[in-house]
């Protein structure tokens, strides 16, 4: 494989993961702040929504009460941001550093929960899942794909300005000739 | 300009249709789950023992917030539940009309006395005093956990007379008997609890109005818990 077709296809892989990313983020920011109940999408049915993922938030047993609803009214619409920002392929890098960081705490948390033996809903993508082994294995390949991402990343930038910069002292050399 | 929208666009709408697939897969519901036979044969065995159905409810059933909870009274996360959370609310929210409290009995197989203390609780509710021996095992957890001795806490839960009747209606219930009337009511629990379905204790199912929320589990702060009842009721 020529080293042309190789950087296609590692854009190709890149911008499929970074979209499955984007997805997870946005499902997960919807699925938390979607009504729980069979009631319409309402002011007040996102506010009860985030005070039941405050209630899982806090059966985590990690942060003082007082941080736990701060906590919970921030991180879904904090996952919209990024699976949107993920979507634009804007500034991917930093996007994709930023869900790696979020990510590695997410998975921090539910190793150190599990450890604990705490039988709890996981929360991650809204009520009803209980934390277990197959929430580890999933969230681990979640951080396994944002880290591949964020390498992917940084490997096309850095592809994509070598060949630039080719081109401009191409371009200068046969300028001076 | 550049050629910037003609890249991006084909690759939003591929977002956009993931996205729209995950929508769809969550949307879907499955059908709602008839009652447990076994709850229906718990009440006809009751009847034909001469027992009432044992009332382990706090509160007023017409109160708009109704808290289903699961509960095994050996279970350490269980206490923390009740102690930290359900025994508050009962001052509190329950007390004053706005929660309904339902216990459901969901003892664990892999602790050794939790069987039998429901069976206390339950013998203890057919009298009315289900609230007073609630609060004298999980207080005492630690204590008839190690050493199996239920009965001297119920014992000093009660008054003399009624811990006599609680007494008479444990005749049958010696830890390793199968012929305790009691276990029909603890069964169609586990039964309803298995519907849910139960995987940990506790876990609770909290309905507002008829509507039935996501059940959840593990010991959440009372803090918590009454600022989500506070966001229901200021719907």
């Amino acid at each position: 494989m020529t080293g042309e077709k190789r950087f296609g296809l590692g854009r190709i892989l890149l911008l499929l993961g970074r979209l499955v990313l984007a997805g997870i983020f946005i499902f997960a920011a919807y699925a938390k702040m979607k009504p729980q109940t069979e009631v319409p999408w309402s002011v007040a049915s996102v506010r009860t929504s985030l005070a039941m993922f405050a209630m899982q938030v806090d059966s985590y047993q990690l942060l003082p009460t007082g941080y736990v609803s701060l906590a919970a009214h921030l991180l879904p619409p904090a996952e919209l941001l990024l699976g949107f920002w993920l979507l634009s392929g804007i500034g991917l890098r930093f996007s994709a550093l930023a869900t790696t960081l979020l990510v590695g705490l997410f998975f921090a948390v539910i190793v150190r929960t599990y450890a604990m033996g705490l039988e709890i809903n996981c929360g991650c993508f809204g009520p009803g899942e209980q934390l277990g082994k197959i929430t580890l294995v999933r969230d681990g390949s979640f951080l396994g794909l944002a880290l591949a991402v964020t390498i992917g990343a940084f490997l096309v930038h850095r592809a994509g300005r070598n060949k630039m910069e080719a081109r401009v002292s191409v371009t200068d050399a046969q300028r001076a000739d | 300009m550049t050629g910037f929208p003609y890249t991006w666009r084909p690759k939003v709408a591929v977002g956009l249709g993931c996205l729209t697939v995950l929508v769809l897969a969550l949307v879907w519901q499955p059908g709602a789950k008839a009652q447990p036979e076994s709850r229906v044969r718990a009440h006809m065995q009751a009847a034909h023992e001469g027992l009432s159905i044992p009332v382990k409810t706090f509160g007023s059933p017409s109160a708009p917030i109704r808290l289903d909870e699961f509960s095994d009274f050996q279970c350490p996360s269980c206490r923390a539940f009740y102690e930290g959370t359900l025994r508050p609310m009962m001052a509190d929210y329950v007390a004053r009309g706005k929660v309904y409290l339902v216990h459901h009995d969901f003892p664990l197989p892999m602790h050794a006395h939790s069987f039998q203390a429901a069976r206390w609780a339950n013998a203890a509710a057919e009298i009315g005093r289900f609230e007073d021996v609630e609060a004298a095992l999980f207080d005492n957890q630690e204590s008839w956990a190690a050493d199996g001795n239920i009965e001297k806490y119920v014992a000093g839960a009660l008054s003399p007379s009624d811990f006599k009747k609680v007494q008479k209606l444990m005749a049958g219930c010696e830890p390793n008997s199968h012929s305790c009337p009691f276990d029909a009511f603890i069964e169609a629990d586990i039964a309803l609890g298995k519907q849910i379905p139960v995987r940990a204790t506790p876990t609770y199912v909290i309905s507002y109005k008829g509507q039935k929320f996501p059940a959840g589990s593990g010991a959440v702060s009372w803090d918590i818990m009454r600022q989500f009842f506070d966001s229901l009721l200021g719907q």
